[in-house]
């Protein structure tokens, strides 16, 4: 659906896309993570052609980006970008016509969307009477109003309480079911994982990781990761290391990577004599493997 | 049929939004029915004239003078404002709405605001016994020429010197009420001393009050007013190119999500 290769972008010297390459098949979600400034959003713009490449081919559908593409994309914007004097329909309505929906599909398209993001009901409120989470949903309607192949959601629950989050995800699975392709940028990783088939880390404009969850958790020699609380981390540390177990730090928690599945008991004894008031087991998430690529990239 | 749509879209949604803010509503109706009754009594009792007199040379100078002006000039800045103000103009980008339909969609909008602001004058000077004495075809075509102007004006404007809603006051108290009074839509231009007058022949506000006037009041024919006509066919021109590389530029510098 989406194919990008070799991807460059610079604004005067400093370069934020560096040959990037992705491609997102049909009915895919793929999640594109990175810290602010990693060129998230300069790829977006690319593939909504509101940007010009240096240089690389960007195509949907096999169709190379360009006017002519805009209808195949469908976008939800991190701000909700909505016109708030009017109702929920009145602004499906302006942008179906815009997209070139007439007559009755039109109508359809419009309450179609309106009952896709749950909002049939608040159809003729006025868009700033809306909650913030409804206005999001109305913000997804938007994008959806025209039947995109491709829609980009960027940075979708930012800002959201749990409850409308958890309506916006089951609102993207649904989507994806109906065979919509989905590009989603997020700094909530717990989103990504939950969501995403795929996910691409990048950082400073190249991508450094790419895969399934499962496979992304093998590009790290870890099974397991141990969250020790200790008074002497130093001795904890130099103990850990005779045992294979690599010291990670994942904010304040001092944390092990544990190379092989082991027993608590043998884990508890591997830290005898160190006065250790906490051990915890985690998996391995993807906030590690993230952590781990854009920290190694930043070494 | 693209552009036509998007066109009717556009200008649909100025127009809702519009009559959703009752208030401004009110507010853009009162203003020309209030400017046009103090010119009326002014001129009746300064110039000596009747009252249909009056009537007949206010309600011109009233409408392009001050109302078209106020509610297609300020109107259209206040729109391209507000759109990057709440980051509309973003969701547009993505679209593939194209900038001509944009523009004249707000035309269209605009049109429809100042051919309402057009009957409004015209009854209520109407009412005080004043008529529509020329072609209506040329005077519909010097009204709509002015509301080109206007929104052209409005598009350079806003795209350019106006990044939020307070400036747009500012804007139009810095560069449109001087023009206003030289363009004869308070005092009309022939009560200007000589000096006075010969400055305001480049203000354009002048030559729409002007042509209008003598098709309205006079009964003017294109050949009695050329000088005006042309003026305002060169500068409604002039406007909608530069409102049009004006639009191109914000595009370049803003069109990023």
């Amino acid at each position: 659906m989406l194919r990008i290769e070799k991807l460059n972008k610079s604004y005067g010297r400093q370069l934020v896309l560096q040959d990037l390459t992705l491609q997102i098949g049909a009915g895919e979600i793929y999640g594109l993570l990175g810290p602010n400034g990693a060129g998230k959003t300069t790829t977006i713009n690319i593939i909504c052609n509101l940007l010009r490449a240096d240089s690389g081919v960007i195509a949907i559908n096999n169709q190379p980006v360009s006017n002519a593409t805009k209808p195949l994309i469908g976008v939800a914007p991190q701000e909700n970008l909505l016109y708030k004097t009017l109702s929920c329909e009145e602004n499906l309505n302006f942008f179906a016509q815009i997209y070139g929906l007439r007559g009755l599909h039109r109508r359809q398209q419009v309450q179609a969307s309106l009952a896709a993001v749950n909002l049939t009901e608040r159809a003729k409120s006025p868009v700033a009477t809306l909650s913030g989470g409804m206005q999001r949903r109305m913000n997804l309607a938007i994008a959806l109003v025209h039947q995109p192949k491709l829609v980009i959601l960027d940075e979708p629950t930012t800002g959201l309480d749990i409850e409308a989050r958890y309506e916006i995800w089951e609102l993207i699975l649904q989507l994806q079911r109906q065979g919509i392709t989905i590009l989603l940028t997020t700094h909530l990783l717990d989103e990504a994982e939950r969501l995403c088939q795929r996910i691409g880390i990048l950082k400073n404009g190249r991508l450094l990781a790419e895969g399934s969850l499962a496979e992304l958790r093998q590009r790290i020699p870890a099974q397991e990761i141990l969250v020790v609380q200790t008074q002497d981390e130093e001795r904890a540390i130099e103990r850990a290391g005779k045992w294979g177990f690599i010291a990670r730090r994942y904010g304040n928690q001092l944390a092990f990577w544990l190379p092989e599945h082991l027993e608590l008991k043998e884990i508890v004894s591997r830290f005898e004599g160190i006065p250790v008031d906490s051990i915890a087991r985690q998996p391995v998430r993807l906030e590690h493997i993230y952590i781990e690529f854009t920290d190694k990239n930043n070494a | 049929m693209k552009y036509w749509h998007e066109t009717l879209a556009v200008a649909q949604r100025i127009l809702i939004e519009l009559l959703r803010r009752r208030r401004s509503l009110v507010f853009w109706s009162t203003f020309p029915i209030s400017v046009l009754l103090l010119n009326g009594c002014i001129f009746a009792e300064r110039a000596k004239l009747s009252m249909a007199q009056a009537f007949a040379i206010a309600a011109p100078l009233t409408l392009v003078g001050a109302a078209l002006f106020f509610s297609c000039l300020g109107g259209s800045v206040a729109i391209v404002v507000a759109e990057r103000e709440q980051q509309t103009l973003k969701r547009l980008f993505i679209s593939p709405l194209s900038g001509t339909s944009y523009f004249l969609g707000m035309f269209l909008a605009h049109s429809c605001i100042g051919i309402g602001q057009t009957l409004l004058v015209y009854i209520v000077a109407g009412f005080w016994g004043a008529r529509f004495n020329g072609s209506l075809l040329l005077g519909g075509t010097i009204i709509f020429l002015s509301i080109i102007s206007y929104v052209g004006l409005g598009f350079i404007l806003g795209t350019n010197l106006a990044r939020r809603t307070e400036d747009v006051n500012s804007l139009v108290a810095a560069f449109g009420v001087p023009l206003l009074i030289l363009g004869g839509a308070f005092v009309p231009a022939f009560l200007f001393p000589k000096t006075l007058l010969r400055i305001a022949k480049l203000d354009p506000i002048y030559h729409m009050s002007e042509a209008l006037l003598g098709v309205s009041a006079s009964g003017d024919d294109l050949s009695s007013i050329a000088w005006h006509f042309w003026f305002l066919l060169g500068f409604a021109i002039l406007m909608v190119g530069g409102g049009w590389l004006f639009y191109r530029r914000m595009l370049i510098v803003e069109r990023r999500l």
